[in-house]
């Protein structure tokens, strides 16, 4: 009669190699983790520090006002939003900045946005992350279609397929052969601003 | 040792850039192929971050093939493989982190590129440390070489650049209106775009095939 193995033995007879790997690698991990994680979060708060500057260049400093705070967009879009305060040298307030995210043509498309102390004129946006097609829908980053979001009243915006871009009003032209990345950017801005109002008036931000 | 390895190491390192190139010859790592080569730089990342990924799981796996059991062993491999890429992952989040972003969710997804799982599976589970690691820089050397050329031509066609420095002058943008010549380069966007990867890969893979039916 064959002798029966204990089933506890049999398993770590089989799989002793991958148990044991599986510990070293995963101390592995979470050395290099310990080691880099610093500088990982590093770059994510000069990245933000980055695109506040360049949307309000008399920026000297900015200060989270709201972080990562649950907002409802729609009936079943709900997203977290992070609020910036931006402060000049004399650490008076010369804007806020907030992070914005939608779906793009390729990929999704997260966008910082900037809007006056008093939430009545948008100041820009800069693209925190987007795939949009190289050429094409990559032309938000350009001032063609940026520099129209400067200065435009602080409420929903239309697209418009034609019209002159350099005037400043609530239409915005569409970069041609990129409709949809137009449409993208602006669903975004539409998306959230009187929601972001709002959350700004009810935590005293807005007078 | 060494040296009676050396020709099957030479051998080995040389199969990987051309007879048994892992892109034009085995057809591997198709996905990062088309998806990440709209510049150099993009494809340069890729292409050593694979090798990294090639070469530490190639010594690893080394190591370990005699105490491989059958049927764990593409577990133990998939394993290594994604300690190695969730390194090399973290490394361009810590340094270089523009690019992080714009490689985005492939370079998790060497993981999942066959280049390596098969050196593992036919090369480093069968042979030594030292065939493991030439087999691991030249496939790794082919893989590279190869995703920076199709770079540098889509870069090239498309924007007239290579590594974002212009080496072809664009045409101006209301040429025509002056009834004269084209004064420049006209870009190709297409290029850029997956269809033109696609047709970029299929015209070098014909060129390979042509070349190797005369040299055969």
């Amino acid at each position: 009669m064959q002798h029966k193995t204990n089933p506890i033995i049999l398993f770590i007879k089989e799989s002793w190699l991958l148990l044991v790997s599986a510990f070293i690698f995963g101390l592995l991990l979470a050395g290099i983790n310990a080691a880099w994680s610093p500088k990982v979060a590093i770059n994510k708060e000069n990245k933000i520090q980055d695109a506040i500057v360049a949307l309000i260049p008399a920026t000297a400093n900015s200060q989270v006002a709201i972080d990562n705070q649950p907002i409802q967009l729609g009936d079943k879009d709900t997203a977290k939003i992070s609020i910036y305060k931006a402060l000049d040298k004399n650490n008076k307030l010369v804007g806020f900045a907030f992070t914005a995210s939608g779906a793009g043509y390729a990929d999704k498309i997260d966008l910082m946005i900037a809007v006056d102390p008093s939430f009545k004129k948008f100041l820009g946006y800069k693209v925190i992350f987007s795939n949009e097609t190289a050429g094409f829908g990559s032309k938000i980053k350009e001032p063609f279609y940026r520099d129209q979001y400067i200065g435009a009243p602080a409420k929903k915006l239309t697209l418009k397929k034609v019209g002159n871009a350099k005037k400043i009003d609530d239409e915005i032209i569409a970069i041609s052969g990129a409709t949809i990345s137009s449409t993208a950017v602006i669903d975004i801005f539409n998306k959230y601003v009187d929601k972001v109002k709002d959350l700004m008036t009810q935590k005293g931000l807005l007078k | 040792m060494a040296n009676s390895n050396s020709p099957k190491a030479l051998q080995t390192l040389l199969a990987g850039l051309w007879k048994e190139n892992p892109v034009l010859a085995l057809l591997l790592g198709m996905c990062p192929t088309l998806a990440v080569t709209a510049d150099v730089k993009s494809a340069l990342t890729m292409g050593l971050s694979t090798s990294f990924v090639l070469l530490c799981s190639n010594i690893v796996v080394s190591l370990m093939r005699n105490l491989l059991k059958p049927h764990l062993r593409i577990l133990m491999f998939t394993l290594t493989i994604a300690t190695f890429v969730t390194i090399a992952d973290l490394y361009l989040k810590a340094f270089l982190p523009a690019m992080s972003d714009k490689l985005g969710p492939y370079i998790p997804l060497i993981i999942v590129n066959c280049i390596i799982i098969c050196r593992a599976e036919a090369c480093a589970s069968k042979n030594g440390l030292f065939i493991s690691i030439i087999d691991a820089i030249g496939m790794g050397l082919g893989f590279t070489v190869t995703l920076c050329m199709l770079g540098a031509i889509r870069e090239i066609l498309a924007t007239g650049a290579v590594f974002g420095k212009q080496v072809l002058p664009v045409i101006s943008e209301n040429w025509y209106l002056t009834g004269g010549m084209p004064n420049g380069f006209i870009p190709m966007f297409a290029f850029a775009l997956p269809v033109g990867a696609f047709v970029t890969l299929g015209l070098i893979l014909g060129l390979v095939n042509m070349i190797n039916k005369k040299t055969a």
